[in-house]
Parts: structure tokens; sequence; C-alpha cells
């Protein structure tokens, strides 16, 4: 439980909460609402050997995987759909042996969370078995259902050592309030250690508890106010997807290892000493506006993704 | 009526988009994952025409029913989810699935064989992985608990190397099963796994349709207007039976063909298509 009265700290300070070795969920899914921030913010500090678990992602997984930052992949899909294709970085670090590759599919996590939010050892699923998925994770098991007889896979808790997690708003408390699709980071967060979160405004709790709590204050370890906290991927109703910058750095991706490092990591992450830093460089203001314009009608929204 | 006069001819994506729709029944709970814009032009185009009550998850953003502005080549955008109905989370698209109320999946693959398994996971063996795909989100949970599922891919056509070596899309063995079809890569049936749903029922390609025979086995069932059996058979690793109604699949109507051109006016699906197939057309009967 965690019950202090003011969750607030810097955005270092967050991620310090993140071990070298540690489980980590990482929130939102594809292009939508990765803390890309923090995650910014943990390749500077140099945590290393971490092991990824995950639904369907993108750019966050395949920047901490080219900034050398996995040991283990258990996501259960790393890519950039039809807009750019496969994850390179992250095909480089699986291909090279460098990240582990372990595999994972939706439910099968989503069960192994729920375990582990249930506090039982385990949970049954149908599925899975006549796959190839029983062999990268040899501590699944399957048993006859005492009940029907039926074959059935157990997989078991997962407990993240770290939920990361963006939301649009927090109070002082720590309550969050995500809106649109939480994705699976209520599971996260119910189901690990600590909960560590960047939202994109602090507000008074009166404020707050009006729009609803999507993850109580009491799961919330700390919390850091980084407006703009999920760019390049979309954090509406806010802003939309960075597609112009992402493009870049799946461009500095495809050129090798060595010059995402010199052409991505070095001027966005390791250049950037703050987040305010990095905001200016992706075009400061002028780009902000021109992400946050997509309500302003389709064709200006279409225009975001020519 | 002006505009539907002048559409004379349909596109292969367009051709696709409405066979993988014809698959939709009306009034079933479907789900289109993402990194899919075919088969979510295909469920949109369904939702409008034959399957009104369709009940239409949309992929990543779990939302019900919406109306997207416009189709983005990201699935978890707000653009796609545009006035969803209502939503549900992760764990109850999921849990619907395996009570039995998915009624139909849309999974495609890397590696196809012939009875419906596939890889998106890796190539090469367990000692050493020679191709990391992006992995199959919860397409094998799907697989195993969706009633119904439907097959496409538009990288049937495979071209020789100046060995004459090819790199099939549909090939004789999977390096990894991702998903499962009708029998496992050992030639164990369906029936005598502990599965809910029943399989695939098609295989939507950039070539033809297949549908599969009572052993399970993938056979060619519909030819496109410019493809053929040898066609079909030189770009299939694993040999296959033609159905005794092999015919040529039905082109959408002119009706149809414009609302999915409306649907997506960044032209995302052609993303899926080579960049030869983008050029394919068809006349459309009776212009």
């Amino acid at each position: 439980m965690y019950t202090q009265t003011d969750k607030r700290c810097t955005l270092t300070e967050l991620v310090a909460h993140i071990q070298s070795g540690d489980c980590l969920a990482i929130g939102g899914g594809l292009s939508w609402r990765e803390p890309m921030a923090a995650l910014r913010e943990l390749i500077r500090q140099g945590i290393k050997d971490l092991k990824l678990i995950g639904s369907a992602h993108g750019i966050d997984v395949d920047m901490l995987c080219g900034a050398g930052n996995v040991a283990v992949s258990a996501e259960s899909y790393v890519g950039f759909e039809q807009d750019f294709g496969m994850a390179l970085n992250y095909r480089r670090a699986c291909e090279s042996g460098t990240v582990k590759v372990e595999d994972n599919c939706c439910y099968t996590l989503v069960q192994q969370l729920r375990a582990a939010i249930q506090g039982l050892p385990f949970m049954p699923i149908r599925s899975v078995q006549g796959t190839d998925f029983l062999k990268l994770h040899p501590e699944f098991k399957t048993m006859t259902c005492p009940f029907t007889g039926e074959q059935l896979v157990l997989v078991p808790a997962l407990k993240p050592d770290v939920a990361l997690i963006h939301a649009h708003y927090a109070d002082e408390h720590g309550n969050l309030h995500i809106e649109g699709p939480p994705v699976a980071d209520i599971l996260f967060a119910k189901a690990a250690k600590k909960v560590i979160a960047t939202v994109e405004a602090l507000i008074p709790h009166q404020e707050l508890a009006n729009k609803g709590v999507t993850i109580p204050y009491f799961y919330v370890t700390a919390l850091c106010e980084v407006p703009y906290g999920t760019h390049p991927t979309s954090c509406y109703p806010r802003y939309a997807y960075d597609r112009e910058h992402t493009k870049l750095y799946y461009q500095a991706a495809k050129n090798g290892a060595d010059n995402f490092r010199d052409n991505y990591l070095n001027p966005f992450v390791y250049g950037c000493k703050d987040h305010a830093s990095y905001l200016n460089l992706i075009g400061g203001q002028t780009k902000l506006i021109r992400l946050e314009q997509w309500k302003d009608g389709i064709d200006q929204w279409m225009q975001l993704y020519e | 009526m002006n505009k539907l006069g002048n559409i004379k001819s349909c596109t292969l994506g367009e051709l696709m988009i409405y066979q993988i729709a014809l698959s939709i029944e009306d009034g079933i709970l479907a789900f289109h994952g993402f990194g899919s814009p075919l088969v979510q032009l295909a469920l949109h185009l369904a939702k409008r025409n034959h399957a009104p009550n369709l009940v239409l998850v949309a992929g990543a953003t779990y939302g019900i029913n919406p109306t997207p502005a416009f189709l983005t080549p990201t699935t978890n955008d707000f653009a796609m989810n545009r006035d969803a109905e209502c939503h549900l989370s992760i764990e109850e698209l999921f849990d619907l699935a395996a009570s039995g109320r998915l009624g139909r999946m849309f999974l495609s693959g890397l590696q196809i064989d012939c009875w419906g398994n596939m890889n998106v996971t890796r190539l090469g063996n367990d000692e050493r992985l020679t191709l990391k795909l992006p992995g199959g989100g919860g397409g094998c949970n799907l697989s195993s608990d969706a009633d119904h599922v439907t097959i496409w891919t538009a990288a049937h056509r495979t071209h020789a190397d100046n060995l004459g070596r090819r790199r099939y899309r549909l090939v004789n063995r999977c390096d990894f099963v991702t998903s499962v079809g009708h029998r496992t890569a050992d030639g164990l049936p369906r029936a005598s796994m502990p599965y809910r749903g029943g399989g695939p029922d098609s295989i939507v390609t950039d070539l033809g349709i297949f549908n599969f025979n009572h052993e399970g086995h993938a056979q060619l069932r519909y030819l496109y207007p410019d493809t053929s059996i040898e066609l079909v058979a030189e770009s299939t690793e694993f040999e296959f039976p033609v159905a005794d109604d092999l015919s040529t699949a039905a082109l959408p109507e002119p009706a149809l063909i414009e609302l999915i051109r409306r649907l997506d006016p960044l032209k995302i699906h052609e993303r899926e298509l080579s960049q030869d197939d983008r050029g394919r057309t068809f006349e459309l009967d009776g212009v």
C-alpha cells in the first residue's frame, strides 16, 4: 500500500524506482500513450537487463532495445504495424541474441496478471496448447481439469517489479485518470509491486474525482507531471501521434545500430538534459500546436498522416 | 450516382476486402486486431452492407461499432475509434472469446501451412533464430477460442531468385506455430485438442481463395480474373486439392467500391500489397 499524501517527485527520482534486472510492464499500446519521456530518462540513467512484458507495443520497446537496456522480451507484438513495419532495433537485438525472446500472447499475459492480482499461483487457459509457445515457456504446465476432464494449460502468476504508466491526470495523492483505451494499464497497476506514473497534468482531487479514478492512489508509488510525456506517441484528446518524428526515428534505426545511436539516441535522448530540452528539439511549440490541431477537423487530422 | 457510374473496375485490394467481408456473418461479434487495414475495412464494409447487426470490435482500442474518421496506419488511434458505441477492456474481449462468444477472428502469418497453422513469431529453428517477426498479439489464444477464423495474406505470390529458390508464404511447415489450424504440425486433428472454436474456414490471398476440405486441408475454391491454378501452385509450397466447384471470385458492386474508397482516403490498405499488386485492376461485369 502506498499511502503517502503527496506522491510527487522529479522525473529522475521517478525513474530511479526501476532497478537493473527488473521485470518492467510498460503501459499504453502501439502508438498510443507510451510513457516515452520516462523511457528516455531510463536510458539516460543506464538501467540495464530489463525483462519487458506487454501486449502490443512499438517504439517504446524498440527504443529500449536500441539503447541496450533490455535482456528479455516477453511482449506479444513489437512493431510499427502498416505504418513502418518491423521494429528494427528490436529485431537486431533478438537476432543477435542480446535480447532473449520469450514472446507471449495477450490472453496468456492477462491470465498471468489476473493470477497475481487475485493472489493465486496460476490461472488456467484453454488456448496455447498445440503452439510452440509451450517451448518458449517451460514454466507453463498442462493438467487435466478435475471437473470436465479437459486438458488445460496453467500459466503462473506474473507480478511485474514495476509498472510504468502515463496517465492524463493525477491528484497529488496518486489517483490516476486515463481517457480512452487503458490497454493493459489497469491490470499492470494492480499486479505490479510498484506503479510509477507520468501525467499530463496534476489537478485538484475534486476535479479528478469528477473525471473518474481509473487507478486508485494506493497502487501508485510515485508520480511526476510531464506534459507531452508520450511524444511521439499520442495522448488523445490532448495531442495526436507524431508520425513525422516517428519516421525520422525509423530512418535512423533503418541505417543500422550505430546510425541509430548517432542520429537518434545521441541528440534526442543523451543530448537532452531534460524533457523540456527534448520538446524544444522536436520542434517546440510549433510542433506541439500542430499535434493538438487534430481536433480542428478531419483535414488537419489527416495531414498528420501524410 | 454519377460517381458510381464512373466506377468501372476494382483494385485487388478492394476485391480482397470484399471477399474477407463476405466471410462475416450478420449478428456475430467479430474483432479486427491491429496492423490489418484490409480486415478493418472488410468489417466496416460488412457492417454497412450485409451485416448491419455485426458487433464490430475495433482492434487495440476495443471500441464497439466505431465510425472511423478515416483509416490510419496505426490502429490504436482516436480516428479509428470515433463515435464508438461503448468499449471493452482487453480482458473482456479475450474473455468473450474464451467463453465462446467471439464469432469470427482474422489472422495472418508470414508462414501459413496447409492446415492453417501460422507463424508470426520467428524464422529459423530452436537453436538459431534467423528473423524475428513482430509476434502474434493475441492470435495464439484467439485461433483456439474464436468460433471461426478467416485467414488472409496479401503476399502469397513468390518470385524465384536467380538460383530458382522461393521464399514461400504458404509453406509445408511453419518454423514456429504461433496460431493453430485444423491439425497440429504433426498431423493430430483439431478435434483431439480441447479448443473451443472451429478453426479457419478460408484463406483469402492475392492470388485466390482457399477453403478447407473435410480433412482440414486447404483446397483452392476461387481464382481471380487474372490468376490460374498453375500460378497459384507455383507460389504454394504444399500441394493442394482443387474444389470441384472452383470458380472466379465475385467482384464488389460499384457502391461497395465507393464505400471502401470513402473509408480509406489515404489508401492505407494498399500498404499490405506489393508494389506490382497495387496496379492490378479488374473490369466489373456489365460496364
